[in-house]
Order: structure tokens, then sequence, then C-alpha cells
């Protein structure tokens, strides 16, 4: 996936619609937009003097040498064959050493049960939300479903439900300012390899040599 | 005796206090704790690595006897098998309420995962359960069979009280020989689980399993130390003060290398002068500053006192010393906690930003009415609930040493036919 900050206006339909679609319990968000520097979000902070602001969306960075699966003392979390980072929800045992590994703290513990959450939030009787099925992968390993158990770590799985057959994540289908772009980056021809080889890309943490296949497309314009 | 039956019913309410509080954090979850996902480890996991830490003083004394011939310390090798023993047993349970799926725990045998520094710590905390176990149960062979009494020794009966003498002593030997390196082990792993870790600052550096080694022999050795003192009472003190003057000095030793460790370690963050460094030392010294004056005054207090001769006089001077010693290091291993949850990995400079530093809002994972879920950091203090639960390992020591003490021979003053056990080949065994 690539981001391209140019073109984000903040407008945190992603993590809206990942929520939704993810049916995150109250309190989980598997993705954030923030305003970089700023206290609140689409408040400008001053650089050199003068007002400015862009936006840098945060979800799973999907490593390619990814720490929270090499401390899974019992290999919950993996590398699926399409490259994507995975909890499997049935293998998670709670220890949450992932939770202190991962840079980017992209992950988030069940601490009570989901469904007792929606409770105390006070949605309308019977109201549900996400895709309604479990998902399992070739495998046969839950890596979604909309009730969660208490007790296990979720994250963003890039959509696997939707992505698996073909379509994009539902963050970047929804994005409307077009800042999303998504595809196989082991194809020459994708539409991601296009953007990555025309725009300057730059990764979160490089230092740590964690090696994510989530790539940021610098502002190109200082913004006025 | 009325003392002993005292602890063991103290003990024991403590157990239920806690198991009760454990079972109702199962059916609510962890959110009765108050961590929450930007601080995902608390309470347990430091009670755990305070618990690794105190389980040296098995390694301590045998070593001491064995390797630098101090031979004033051979009586007390069986109450530092038995601290030992129980010690780590402590804090292998109290993993147990850390775990959100605890009813899943026999996935690390059916899938481990052997990258992870946890799985190592499993292997080895799990040996050395089992090695000191069979450490305390050899040593006592033998009283039992002159006793008659005992358990899982029905397999002496046939045999002469010589033969279960020489078995014991054998085998002593061969577990100590295989202890003394799972012994070292058990802190470097513990201590790899965080070391390991570079995206928390806090914990990445190589000191750390030095440090725990060194933090381990002064504690292990200040619990020897007031599990002697305790049991034996002011009877027995005269003849043991120089044994226990050893225990205290070693501790002392101990922690001035664990400070020196932790100074260099300051001198390393503070000098580059790394904005992200320095925010890691502002946690550290504003902050949780009283927390952190308090770990030093304890510990460092403790070292002087240990080394002056007043220190060592009295049995009542050696028991405070070994108290502040250990509540030291308790506020130590809880400062392993909070600089590296609450500076967080996911923070970016800014040039020529008006804040230049800035950590990524992280989503709490609990939804509450009127406040903000997203968070710049998470200021962590146990609730009721987890401190109950977290007596279940301090009962769970006191449990074992009071029942032990009181039923077998453990503490070399109470041992009958003292000369004789001493004089004894037994006596020249290695043991943890």
């Amino acid at each position: 996936m690539a981001i391209d900050l140019d073109r984000c206006i903040g407008c945190r339909t992603c993590m809206v619609v990942c929520k939704l679609h993810n049916a995150q319990p109250p309190g989980t968000w598997w993705n954030r937009v923030f305003t970089p520097g700023s206290g609140e979000h689409q408040v400008p902070t001053l650089q050199k003097g003068r007002p400015q602001m862009y936006f840098l969306p945060v979800a799973c960075q999907m490593c390619e040498n990814p720490p929270c699966q090499k401390v899974c003392p019992v290999g919950a979390t993996y590398i699926d064959d399409r490259g994507r980072v995975q909890v499997d929800l049935e293998r998670c045992i709670g220890c949450r050493y992932c939770l202190a590994a991962c840079p980017y703290q992209v992950r988030q513990f069940n601490w009570e049960d989901p469904k007792k959450t929606k409770g105390k939030v006070g949605y309308i009787e019977g109201y549900e939300y996400g895709y309604p099925f479990p998902y399992r992968d070739k495998n046969g390993r839950l890596v979604y479903t909309p009730d969660r158990p208490k007790g296990v770590v979720e994250k963003c799985t890039f959509c696997a439900q939707y992505t698996d057959n073909g379509e994009k994540p539902i963050c970047v289908q929804v994005c409307p300012a077009r800042a999303r772009f998504f595809g196989d980056l082991d194809d020459p021809d994708s539409e991601i390899n296009e953007v990555l080889r025309q725009r300057q890309a730059f990764r979160l943490k490089e230092e740590l040599g964690t090696r994510p296949k989530v790539f940021y497309l610098p502002p190109a314009i200082p913004h006025k | 005796m009325h003392r002993k039956n005292l602890v063991l019913i103290l003990a024991l309410l403590l157990l239920l206090a806690s198991l009760s509080a454990w079972v109702y954090q199962v059916r609510a979850g962890l959110i009765i704790t108050h961590m929450r996902n930007p601080f995902s480890w608390g309470l347990y996991i430091a009670t755990f690595a305070f618990f690794v830490g105190i389980a040296a003083g098995g390694l301590i004394v045998s070593s001491a006897v064995y390797l630098f011939s101090i031979k004033a310390l051979k009586p007390f090798t069986r109450v530092a098998s038995l601290s030992a023993f129980a010690s780590i047993l402590a804090a292998a349970i109290i993993i147990l309420p850390d775990l959100g799926r605890v009813d899943k725990i026999y996935l690390l045998l059916l899938h481990p995962n052997f990258r992870s520094p946890l799985i190592w710590d499993v292997i080895v905390v799990s040996s050395y359960i089992l090695l000191t176990f069979l450490s305390v149960y050899f040593q006592l062979l033998p009283d039992w069979k002159r006793e008659g009494r005992g358990f899982l020794n029905r397999w002496t009966q046939r045999l002469s009280p010589e033969e279960v003498e020489k078995i014991s002593i054998t085998w002593s030997k061969r577990i100590a020989f295989v202890g003394l390196p799972i012994a070292i082990l058990i802190h470097t792993i513990t201590a790899l689980i965080f070391a390991t870790q570079a995206s928390r600052g806090w914990w990445y550096t190589a000191i750390l399993p030095a440090d725990f080694i060194s933090v381990a022999v002064a504690s292990g050795a200040a619990l020897c130390l007031l599990i002697a003192l305790l049991s034996m009472g002011r009877e027995g003190f005269p003849q043991y003060a120089s044994a226990l003057a050893i225990l205290a000095r070693i501790a002392a030793w101990a922690l001035a290398v664990h400070l020196f460790f932790l100074a260099t370690d300051l001198v390393i963050h503070w000098w580059w002068a790394n904005p992200d460094e320095l925010e890691l030392l502002s946690l550290l010294f504003y902050r949780y500053g009283a927390l952190y004056a308090l770990e030093m005054v304890l510990t460092i207090f403790s070292m002087v006192y240990f080394l002056t001769s007043w220190g060592i006089s009295s049995p009542r001077a050696l028991l405070s010393g070994g108290l502040v010693l250990l509540a030291g290091v308790f506020i130590h291993r809880l400062n392993l906690l909070f600089p590296a949850f609450n500076h967080f990995p996911l923070s970016l400079t800014l040039p020529g930003a008006e804040n230049e530093f800035w950590s990524y809002p992280v989503a709490l994972g609990e939804f509450r009415p009127g406040d903000s879920i997203f968070v710049s950091s998470w200021p962590y203090v146990p609730s009721l609930w987890e401190i109950f639960i977290d007596l279940l390992p301090f009962a769970l020591v006191l449990i074992i040493c009071s029942w032990m003490i009181s039923s077998y021979s453990i503490l070399p003053n109470t041992r009958k036919e003292t000369t004789k056990t001493i004089s004894s080949p037994f006596a020249q065994n290695l043991d943890f």
C-alpha cells in the first residue's frame, strides 16, 4: 500500500469505514489519522514561524521483518501467502508481547468482551456493524470474526475478507481524495509499483529495519 | 510453632483473596486492571521479573560454597534451594493472570515459536522449576529415609540408609552441574525478553542481561538472608552470624555492580543528547522522578548499610537491611516498565516545528464516555484488583517456605545431629 500525504485531507473517512467494516469494538481503532506535531487533529502547528499542517494515516505497516511475529510465542501472528501479517484469533493466548514489540503501536487488545463494551456505548438495541461472517485464510486460520473473543489481540488485516477476493481494502476503496494505492508489490506492472517508481517514498521508522510494505509519498509542495 | 502456623494461615488467606480476584478477572477480562493498549504490561510482569531475580538465592549460596570455598555458607544450601524453588514457581504463576486466554496456555507446547524470547524463557524457567525441586528433594531424601516419611520416595524403601545417602550425593552433584548454567540463563533470558526490543529505548541495551544477573544476586542473597533469619530466630543467630554477614556482603557488592551498570546506561542515554533519548530521561527523572528517587534511595541505602559493620551486627539490622533491599529491587522492576511504555515508539521528530518531538496517539482499547480514546501517554497505576491478584506469588512463596521449613529440616540449627550431618559426606555435595 502507498499513501499519498499530498492528497490526504485528514477527513478520517478511512478510519471510520475501517472501524465499521471490521467490527472494531468501541475504544479500538485499527486505523488512525492524526496531524503530526499538533495536539488536536486538523489544527495547524507552527513550522518555522508559519502555520502548516499535513495528515498521517497509520495502520499496520505489514512489515517484511515484523517484530510482532517474531515475539509471538505461539505463532498466532504470521505472514500469510500474500505477504500480509495476520493474527490467528484462535491461536492468540493474549500475552501482549506483540503490543510491546510493535514500533507502530497498531496492535489492540480486547480488554473485555467486545459485546459488553458495545452494550456500554448505548447503541440502539440490535445494532450490529461490520462484515457479518467469520473469515478464515486458506489454511483455515481465523483472521476475522465480527465477535472477537475477549483476551486476544487484533489489528488491520488489509481487509483479508475483501482482498482475498480481488477487492481492495475498504480504506483504499472509500478514500474520497484517492490518496491510497493498493496492489501487488511483486508485480512490476501493478499500479502501486508505477506510483512508487514515479514518486519519492518513505517508510515509517525505517531505521528499525522492519521493512514495512506501507509506503508514504511525502507532501510535494509546502502547504500554505 | 504458633508463629509458623500463623504465617501459614495468613498466607492461605492471601492465596484465597488473590485466587478469587483472579476468578473475577477471568470473567470480566483484563479491563479490571489499569493496563491498556499503550501500557500493556504492568504489575504482573514487574512481579514476574522480581521473582525470577530472587530465585537466584540457590545459585549464589552453592557457588559461594563450591566455587569460592566460602565454607561458612554450607549449612544454608537447603534453605537456598528451597527459596529458589518457591520463587521460580511464584514467577511462573504470576504470568498466568497476565494472559488474556489462560485457557489456551497449552498452545505454548503445541505451537512454540522458537524465535520468541518468551518461549526461551518458558523452557529455562520450567527447567529451573524442575531442577530446584529435584535439588530440594534429593537433599531431603536421606533425612526422610532416617525418619521414615516424605513424598515420592517409595522407591527408597528397599535401599539402605547408606545407599540413599550415596544417591542423594551423586544426584545433587549432577543437578548442580546442570543447574548452574540454567540458573544464569533464567536471568539472561528474562532480560532478553525486554532487551531484544529495538522499539523500546529503555530496554534495548546489551547491559540488561548482565544487570539482571547482578540484581538477581543481590535480591536472591537478601531473600535467603530473610528466610534464614525469620525462621531460626534470635537463638540461632550467634552460631551463623558470620555466614549471614557474608550473604549481606554478597548482596551489597552485587548492588554496587548493578548501580555501576545503571550509571553507564544512563550516561549513554544522555550523552548524545538525541531528543528521543532525552525524552526518555525526562520521563525517568521528572514524570517518574519520585519513584525513581525512591528506588535509588532504597538500593543505595541497603548497599551502604550492608557494607558497614553496623548493618550486619544484629538479626534486626540484617532483617531491615534485607527488607529495604527487596523493596528497592521491586521498585526497580516497576521502573523497568514506566519509561518503556510511556515513551511511545511511534514518535516523530519534526524539524522546525513548534513541537519538535511528537508522539503518535494510541487507541486505549477502552471506551470512556466523555474522555478521549486516543492518548499520548497512559498514567498507569495498578488497580486494586491487580494488587489483589498480584498477592498470589507472595502467598505461594510464604506457603511453600513456611510449610517446608516447619515440616522438614531445612534450616541449619533445626537439623538433628548437626555435627554428624556436617562432617558426613552429605555435606560435601553440590546443590542449589
